[in-house]
């Protein structure tokens, strides 16, 4: 009987052991002989314009290794990429590109002004859904390595936000395919990028992505650039047990552990994460100014980011756009702490909120002391992300706490948030309806000049600030510890591509 | 026999219907994207691209079309395509199930030997080793399995670095069957922890109504001995409730471990389902959900021919 029972756990072990799929069958490299840097993040996805994941930044984050845009940015400006030059109409609906005649597709082919023009033409049938391109009303080819993509009408963001970030892709593997979001074959993931996908394992969400040696921009000076999912418990002892070279954190307290491991270094990023309340505006009694400035000031939100964050507080301003960023009104009104002038607000009244949070959210128990001191009880209905989005959609809340990036780039995401025309998990519940604003944002995303622009924006966060259609509570900085014998990472002007605050740029692995 | 047959082809077609109507009834569209801890925006999705996407996903139409379609599918054995991952449902469900087979089949088949073997020694020698073996069972029963995980963790990989921290082998290094076996030894111990301790006390109780028994009691006045009468006498009669323990376990194997295959990152079911939760993936919980639903109705089955075979009561 003994012996039946080692034999069957010596099959079974022995047979699922043999079920798994089969490693990779090269021998792992000796350490001095190729250089490869490890980066912790959760699944990506397939690495396609159309298949990448659409769950969180890290998808377009790694897609950016394996494609190329028409501009790029590195730490202090937008720079040529794709391409060289351009030029721009005056009346800003004609951008000329002229295009590199270095680059290459991984399969060889080399990468032409066909290929940006089909591009644009192929994201019209089936869109990037980390970028618009609704904007391009047409792109054509003017001759080998010149393109022209006319917009629909003047666009102030597009180099930033269209150009920097819309991969090109190869029109010969592309179109003769219908049904990009369904394609698997091999060349799926031919791009033009620093890097080519060599593996992805999906179920263990790993990547080995191999350095494109004939890469136009520069020397690609790592081999090997992996992706692999470790949970967030414990990346940190992954890094220090030598398993990657870089992960992220919230937590401000990583700092420590440079004093302990000087192979370790922390960089920080600008406040590109936020933290606010989503107010419903057309509900009573949040549908009054007056309640929502008082309960601002009855929210001392310094104390809410130093408990949070753990982290030197940057209180969030009414305006939304971040601090530390090229687009950020410091002449706002700042609403202090001042519980006194919130009582006096809401004029003697008491009433109960709702605010929807998610489970693992930690503000709301600071939050109901706070409000229940100028005599507003809240009650908070813990549901998860899926729910939430879908009870701001029907406008079946009071308040919601969201938190997330994209609040530092080009500041047409305050256009996008009040059109209604986009749907994702933060522009849920934007209940604000204001002709003011609405006119200042579609006149800002149309104005070309940079400081006209920027004084529409700043009445547009002149009037959020009045209005307080969200409170901002504070925003958050993303730490990234790095294993600095191994990788340097670095901040890119204004976020990567839309304000997202990860380090590791394209440019970083280069030698120009 | 036929009519137990067309019993449980019945309830395999009840399980489809209920795997098909479970996950429309949680609040959230599949269609929104859900990035987790704050790292929001997920991608955006236009009016136009959100038509489009509910088209190819049948979101548009009527639910007895969608259920027609989704049964269609499944007789020809197209388990979909996975809204939040983009992929192919079955190859989703293929790259992982070797995972959850090697976790939780292992650690299910470890767990009913040693639980057993503990139960057995504890009903047969009683006295002092009947009350230790009990009251620790008891003990590592009620620990809850993210809290033993999470001390093998800290303990074994992060302090003492005998083990890896996640993982179900070493990310693009050539290591073979033993590095699998290296990186999952934390997580099956996890499950034998935490499910052994039931096949003790069953065995345990199993083992104590039989220990009298006059057979035994007549085979011990043949001068046995010991160890002859406990394994070859009193386990066989005492082993029906322990197998239909491990059966039941064994038919929610498909299921995964969810809590063990987040702490220590095994690709696996469980982690798969739950992903598929939060995102609203229906194709994907509905495979899943059916998988763990059919092979729990298939050790059910099997149990039941079993019970037949061993037990003229058994039925």
């Amino acid at each position: 009987m003994r012996f039946a029972w080692f034999a069957l756990v010596a099959v079974v072990v022995f047979s699922t052991g043999c079920a798994l799929p089969a490693p990779n069958g090269q021998q792992p490299r000796p350490a001095g002989d190729a250089r490869v840097v490890r980066i912790a993040w959760p699944d990506s996805g397939v690495l396609t314009p159309f298949r990448v994941s659409t769950l969180g930044p890290g998808g377009p984050v790694l897609l950016s290794l394996v494609y190329d845009t028409l501009v790029w940015k590195d730490a202090q400006r937008l720079i040529p990429w794709l391409a060289t030059s351009w030029d721009v109409s005056p009346d800003g609906r004609d951008f000329i590109f002229t295009l590199t005649n270095r680059a290459t597709w991984h399969d060889g082919q080399p990468l032409t002004a066909d290929d940006v023009a089909f591009s644009f033409d192929y994201y019209a049938q089936h869109p990037y859904r980390w970028q618009s391109t609704d904007i391009v009303e047409s792109a054509s080819q003017l001759g080998p390595d010149r393109v022209r993509i006319r917009l629909k009408q003047p666009f102030a963001p597009f180099l930033d936000d269209v150009a920097g970030s819309v991969p090109i892709i190869p029109r010969h593997i592309w179109q003769n395919v219908s049904d990009p979001e369904h394609y698997t074959a091999a060349n799926a993931t031919v791009g033009s990028g620093p890097y080519q996908v060599a593996e992805y394992r999906s179920a263990e969400a790993a990547y080995r992505l191999v350095a494109n040696p004939t890469y136009f921009a520069g020397q690609v000076m790592v081999d090997e650039v992996q992706q692999l999912n470790i949970p967030a418990e414990t990346r940190i002892q992954a890094l220090q047990q030598h398993q990657v070279e870089l992960v992220q954190s919230a937590d401000a307290s990583v700092a420590d552990l440079t004093r302990s491991d000087p192979r370790l270094q922390v960089l920080e990023t600008p406040p590109l994460s936020i933290v606010r309340l989503a107010v419903n505006t057309s509900k009573p009694p949040l549908d009054r100014r007056e309640v929502r400035q008082a309960l601002t000031l009855a929210l001392d939100r310094t104390r809410i980011a130093e408990v949070i964050t753990r982290a030197p507080p940057i209180v969030g301003s009414a305006g939304i756009v971040a601090p530390e960023t090229p687009w950020f009104d410091p002449d706002l009104p700042a609403y202090g702490f001042d519980p006194q002038r919130a009582k006096q607000l809401l004029g003697g009244q008491t009433f109960s909120l709702e605010l929807l949070a998610d489970p693992t959210y930690r503000e709301p128990e600071l939050l109901q002391p706070m409000l229940q001191a100028v005599g507003v009880t809240l009650n908070v209905k813990r549901v998860d992300a899926a729910t939430r989005t879908q009870l701001l959609r029907e406008g079946s809340f009071q308040l919601a706490e969201v938190q997330h990036l994209g609040i530092g780039g080009d500041p047409d995401f305050l256009r996008r948030w009040q059109a209604g025309t986009e749907a994702n998990d933060f522009a849920q519940g934007w209940t604000f309806v204001n002709a003011e604003f609405s006119q200042l944002a579609e006149a800002q995303a149309a104005t070309l000049d940079l400081a006209a622009r920027k004084q529409l924006v700043d009445r547009m966060q002149a009037i959020l600030a009045d209005e307080l259609p969200t409170i901002p509570l504070y925003y958050r900085r993303f730490y990234w510890v790095y294993d600095q014998q191994r990788y340097t990472p670095m901040n890119t002007w204004g976020g990567l591509m839309n304000a997202l605050p990860f380090v590791q740029n394209k440019l970083t692995f280069l030698r120009r | 026999m036929i009519r137990l047959v067309l019993r449980y082809a019945a309830l395999a077609l009840a399980v489809v219907a209920l795997n098909f109507g479970l996950p429309r009834l949680l609040p959230g569209d599949p269609l929104d994207a859900f990035a987790p801890d704050g790292l929001g925006p997920a991608a955006t999705l236009t009016a136009s691209a959100r038509a489009r996407l509910q088209a190819t996903y049948h979101l548009d139409q009527p639910l007895a079309a969608q259920f027609a379609a989704y049964a269609g599918d499944l007789v020809r054995g197209d388990l979909g395509w996975s809204i939040s991952r983009n992929a192919p449902v079955g190859q989703l469900i293929a790259e992982r199930l070797p995972w959850s087979l090697a976790l939780v089949l292992t650690a299910l088949v470890l767990a009913a030997a040693l639980g057993g073997g503990l139960g057995l020694t504890a009903a047969w020698h009683a006295g002092r080793a009947d009350r230790w073996l009990t009251t620790v069972s008891t003990l590592v029963a009620a620990l809850p399995e993210f809290l033993v995980a999470m001390a093998l963790l800290l303990v074994l990989a992060v302090g003492l670095h005998w083990f890896p921290l996640q993982g179900g082998r070493s990310a693009f290094a050539g290591g073979g069957l033993l590095d699998v076996i290296w990186h999952l030894s934390l997580p099956v111990l996890t499950l034998v922890l935490a499910t052994s301790a039931g096949f003790t006390l069953l065995a345990r109780g199993a083992v104590l109504g039989v220990k009298n028994a006059p057979y035994l009691v007549a085979a011990r006045g043949k001068g046995l001995s010991e160890t002859t009468l406990a394994v070859r006498h009193a386990v066989p009669n005492a082993m029906l409730p322990v197998l239909t323990l491990f059966a039941v376990r064994l038919g929610q194997v498909l299921g995964g471990a969810l809590v063990v295959e987040r702490v220590f990152a095994v690709p696996g079911l469980g982690l798969l389902a739950f992903e598929a939760i939060q995102a609203r993936d229906y194709p994907v919980l509905q495979a899943i959900f059916l998988l763990a639903s059919l092979s729990t109705l298939g050790a059910m089955f099997g149990l039941e021919l079993v019970y037949r075979h061993l037990s003229p009561h058994g039925h």
